[in-house]
């Protein structure tokens, strides 16, 4: 046994300590396949019961459908589950960025199961940012069993996510990029192997429960030079329409929460109001895959104005649902959103210049998509790949990459911070790996605090604190008082220096009588952030740390320099 | 399978307590666990413990271009540094009565160091040379009948500091600074540099003291001298 | 050192008994209680391999407008500034995180108002993972506010045991309050306990703290726990081995706080307690 126990020491010392590859590699499979699972389900589930309930949004009371989607889902979430407010990928990048990608165990299913709740009853919202969220919350949990550190568990976290879109858009590539650009923040050899692992798995795994059922048909796009003048114009339209749709999704958001009803009724009004707009545009309804279909392959049909309209509608109705209740992401909208507004540009397109040579109106769809993700995500990368991917719209890669980077662009310019970062860059939560705000926050003040100080009573003479600092070589003496023991001042030996020098004062004056009370202190409270604040605001190279009125220590500048330095190397600098 | 046994012996061998770690890393306690949280250290968990192997920690170092020293690092600091007590320079020195000497500055030193046993014999001339040279330069007579002969620069043939103190048969004038005959001469001979601060600055230190300077006067013998001096530093530590 | 103890406080009298039983602990061992008035019904504990989320009941909700103003009337009984908590980071906006830099934490054997589950014998899932995951003891306060008068440890001889004696000898320290360690024999006789003390550097703080050691026979738990005194307050460590004992946090914790009325001092199997 003990020998079974020096073995297994040997194996956890080789493999688990810091060449972790292997361990990394095959978990990160795992959690693909459990991601990949999580996300099947919910998509085989919705289309069986999107079906089910296609003949019953014939009637005119089917707008109450969404509305009772809607509370239902709210009340699982808020009161079942007792989940916090969101759609949860701000709260994985939370997780990533300040908590080591620790996620709840309740995670893994709670968005999974509102979501379709809220979308199978008809509410315009995507199932993709729930299945990241329980993807990301399988791999985190997973490396908690597993007893895994911070940076590896963050790495399964990225594998969950990676899983999560490989599988629900048959698309390994996508998923790794998005994980990568989105998730995690940072392009390391150690992440990049098992999230592309955990990927293909994800995608390996919905291929073999649904075979055939590509979401998206490929197709050969024919590109001709005028696409590229079409293609800059589509940019700056999908860059317009995607600032109105983040705009619109946080105005309606903020509505919500001035809006003096109760939550859950608040859930159904959202639902009904999105389902009388189904009533008169059925395409608004649920995550909206078969119009792109259509759109893609050029089956789409729909007078001008109409889709017009439905670019507008379906922003409205992706926010109330989004905003008042119910549970969901914008990925689905987004695409649907994205390829109207391509077919819109191409048809005035065609009415302005009919005879211009230039690619079909599913190559238009196709582009709308990627302006319009990339413009909402602020991730270039992601939406390329992720469209690229599901259309196998390669020969449209360069219009493609154009679209994408003008419309990300432009769309920066306007709104610096992109969907699902905007509230925690708000929160000032956004840390992603190696950037100052990081390093800050990772190193505590109980870290870089030196407490080795010589405390002096208010009461003593000055002559005996002479001879103290004889002996001694610190600058700072903090006072305290004699009863409660509380910090009252600082004496600084650089600033007594004319009385120091001087024997006549030796014995008139008490130390609380030369002592600094303006000296700005700091507390544990404080952030490393604040306290270099006020370093910098009060020219001062060490601050005393003053906890409930008591002297705890002093931060000096110089500490901080050493330990941000290291702190900054080993953020940046792991193999 | 012997080998691997073996193996792991030699692992736990090299195991480092996590506080020897904060030492040789020069970090708190609280930033190696919270390293070893987030996957930065290579460490292995034991349960509640943690150990640390010195080969890996080596080769993360270096990848890291982080400074680790697993040897106790150099102690420095003032705690460490040589002290010597006056009393116990004093008792090196020795303590001279009734020394007669001429009226002139270079006559008593030259009587007093003659009569100073510590000193080396063929070095008297050279020492006697020195300290008029310090004298012509700025008598060292700080008034109350006291001067502090001293060289300014270190006397390599001594092996340790010494404080000789002589009582002169007369007083003698020696240009003080109060102008006063001096009849009490401290001499401070000293190795090197670091002593000579330190017993010039203790030895002022009892001077100051006004009953020290009456006792003085007495021309004590070495062994109460040097109580008065041992009692007088005890009362200024407390 | 400034010793913290988080109190989350409930508006309602028996919010307040709890709360007084903090604010006697940290007047006894000169620690700072720091109140949470929560204002959602859920909150996040990240500890090092965990997150613990507490779900409040609407007992804790109840009365937001007077519950600062009771926090500060019961402060100023005590004679203690009043310090609050305010949550800095928030996982999603309704789910604020609480730090875990806490010396201590004090608790109701459940998070919950329903009566039934106040009462002994129910101790609370969520505080049984807190205990499981908290680097600090907590402090299971019991029902009514009882001021406790001596320090009774449970010392069974485990590594957490251990830490419960550190715990116990601290609190003696700084209160000052007589303690005593009470020992069940299993299968072992009494040397073979102080025999580990007497290894440790703690012998000479036993030596010099512990009052009384009272050793009793496996069959006699039941005796020691009517032996302990009602106003003292019992530290013992909480541990489990093997998966079924870890949900139930060892059988030894979960009989003990069946039966006893004491405000109960619990250290886990990851807290770290050290006497500086």
């Amino acid at each position: 046994m003990r020998k079974l126990k020096q073995i297994y020491n040997i194996f956890y010392a080789k493999f688990f300590l810091f060449d972790d590859r292997l361990v990394l590699m095959t978990a990160g499979a795992v959690v693909g396949v459990f991601a990949g699972l999580a996300a099947v389900t919910l998509r085989l589930s919705l289309a069986a019961v999107l079906e089910f309930f296609q003949p019953y949004r014939q009637y005119a009371w089917a707008f109450i459908l969404p509305g009772i989607g809607a509370l239902i889902s709210f009340l699982f979430l808020d009161k079942v589950m007792r989940e916090g407010a969101g759609h949860g990928v701000p709260e994985v990048i939370y997780a990533v960025s300040r908590r080591g990608g620790l996620l709840r165990l309740r995670s893994t299913f709670s968005r999974l199961i509102s979501s379709f709740f809220t979308i199978a009853s008809g509410g315009s919202a995507g199932p993709e940012a729930p299945v990241v969220m329980s993807g990301s919350a399988i791999g985190s949990n997973i490396a908690k069993f597993l007893g895994l550190n911070d940076r590896q568990r963050m790495t399964l976290v990225g594998c969950g996510t990676a899983g999560a879109i490989a599988s629900i858009f048959h698309a390994p590539v996508a998923g790794l990029i998005f994980s990568v650009e989105i998730i995690l923040g940072e392009w390391k050899f150690v992440n990049i192997i098992p999230i592309t692992i955990a990927a293909v798995a994800g995608a390996q795994i919905s291929e073999a429960i649904i075979p055939k059922k590509e979401l998206f048909q490929h197709h050969t796009f024919s590109i001709f030079t005028g696409d590229i003048l079409g293609s800059i114009g589509l940019a700056l339209f999908t860059a317009l329409i995607s600032v109105i749709f983040t705009r619109m999704l946080r105005t309606v958001g903020a509505l919500a929460k001035r809006t003096p009803v109760s939550p859950w009724l608040r859930a159904m009004i959202g639902g009904c109001t999105v389902g009388t707009m189904g009533i008169f545009m059925p395409m608004v309804l649920g995550e909206g895959y078969h119009p792109i279909i259509e759109m893609v392959d050029g089956t789409f049909h729909m007078a001008f104005w109409l889709i017009f309209i439905g670019i507008f509608l379906k922003i409205f109705a992706t926010a109330i649902t989004l905003g008042w209740g119910g549970s969901g992401g914008i990925f689905a909208p987004c695409l649907l959103i994205g390829s109207l507004t391509g077919v819109v540009f191409y048809k005035a397109m065609m009415f302005v210049f009919p005879n211009a040579a230039v690619a079909s109106e599913g190559t238009y769809a196709l582009l709308g998509m990627a302006g319009i993700m990339s413009g909402v995500m602020q991730a270039p990368l992601s939406s390329i790949f992720l469209i690229a991917e599901i259309t196998g719209g390669y020969e449209a890669i360069l219009l493609l990459l154009l679209v994408s980077s003008i419309s990300s662009t432009l769309s920066h310019i306007i709104e610096p911070s992109s969907f699902y970062f905007k509230d925690l860059i708000e929160r000032g939560e956004f840390m992603r790996p190696g950037t100052d705000a990081r390093i800050l926050s990772d190193l505590s003040l109980n870290e870089i605090i030196n407490t080795n100080y010589t405390t002096v009573s208010e009461n003593m003479i000055f002559r005996d604190f002479i001879n103290k600092i004889r002996n001694s070589d610190r600058d700072h003496y903090p006072v305290i008082a004699d009863k409660t023991g509380d910090y009252l001042g600082m004496v600084r030996v650089s600033n007594i220096r004319k009385y120091a020098l001087d024997p006549a004062f030796y014995d008139m004056i008490f130390l609380n009588q030369i002592m600094d009370t303006d000296m700005v202190t700091a507390s544990f409270d404080d952030d490393l952030h604040d306290v270099l604040e006020f370093m910098e605001t009060f020219n001062i190279d060490h601050i005393p740390v003053v906890d409930h009125h008591r002297f705890s220590g002093m931060i000096s500048k110089a500490r901080i320099l050493d330990l941000y330095r290291r702190e900054l190397i080993m953020q940046t600098n792991i193999q | 399978m012997k080998f691997i046994i073996q193996q792991a012996a030699a692992i736990k061998k090299m195991e480092i307590l996590i506080s020897e770690l904060c030492k040789s890393l020069g970090v708190s306690r609280t930033t190696i666990e919270r390293w070893i949280r987030q996957g930065k250290l290579p460490v292995s968990k034991k349960g509640s413990t943690y150990g640390f192997h010195a080969r890996d920690l080596k080769n993360w170092a270096a990848k890291n271009h982080i400074s680790l020293n697993l040897e106790p690092r150099p102690v420095q600091g003032p705690e460490t540094e040589e002290e010597i007590s006056l009393s116990t320079a004093l008792e090196t020195g020795g303590v001279y009565h009734q020394i007669d000497t001429g009226p002139d500055v270079p006559s008593v030193i030259s009587a007093c160091v003659e009569r100073i046993k510590a000193v080396p014999d063929d070095c008297r001339t050279d020492l006697v040379r020195q300290l008029v040279k310090r004298e012509e330069a700025l008598s060292t007579g700080i008034g109350g009948g006291i001067a502090i002969p001293h060289p300014r620069t270190p006397l390599e043939y001594l092996d340790q500091p010494m404080i000789a103190a002589c009582f002169l048969k007369n007083p003698v004038n020696y240009h003080a600074l109060d102008n006063q005959p001096v009849s009490t001469l401290f001499f401070i001979l000293f190795p090197e540099l670091k002593f000579h601060l330190y017993l010039l600055s203790s030895l002022s230190f009892c001077l100051r003291n006004r009953q020290f300077s009456e006792f003085l006067k007495t021309c004590p013998e070495q062994s109460e001298l040097i109580e008065k001096i041992d009692a007088l530093h005890l009362a200024q530590k407390m | 050192m400034n010793y913290k103890l988080l109190h989350i406080f409930r508006n309602t009298p028996f919010g307040r008994e709890t709360f007084l039983q903090s604010l006697h602990f940290c007047k006894t061992i000169n620690a700072y209680p720091v109140v949470y008035i929560p204002k959602t019904d859920k909150f996040l504990m990240y500890f090092s391999n965990d997150v613990v989320q507490v779900n409040l009941d609407s007992s804790f909700l109840a009365f937001p407008e007077t519950a600062h103003e009771h926090v500060i009337a019961l402060f100023d009984e005590a004679g203690i500034p009043p310090r609050f908590y305010e949550p800095k980071n928030f996982t999603a906006s309704t789910l604020p995180d609480i730090s875990s830099q806490f010396d201590y934490m004090c608790s109701q054997r459940s998070v919950s108002d329903r009566s039934s589950q106040i009462g002994l014998g129910h101790l609370g899932p969520k505080v049984r993972r807190m205990i499981k995951q908290a680097t600090f003891p907590i402090l299971i306060a019991s029902p009514v506010f009882k001021a406790w008068k001596s320090i009774s440890v449970f010392f069974g001889g485990s590594s957490n045991a251990m830490n419960a004696l550190v715990l116990g000898l601290k609190i003696a320290m700084a209160s000052g309050f007589p303690l005593k360690i009470y020992t069940v024999l299993e299968n072992n006789n009494e040397d073979v306990y102080r025999d580990m003390v007497r290894g440790s550097e703690l012998e000479e703080l036993v030596d010099q703290y512990v009052n009384e050691w009272c050793f009793y026979e496996s069959s006699e738990f039941d005796r020691m726990l009517y032996e302990v005194p009602h106003d003292s307050l019992i530290v013992l460590g909480a541990y489990g081995h093997g998966l079924i004992k870890e949900i139930l946090l060892g059988s030894k914790m979960e009989h003990i706080q069946s039966t006893v009325t004491n405000n109960l001092l619990v250290t886990g199997p990851n807290c770290r307690i050290s006497l500086t």
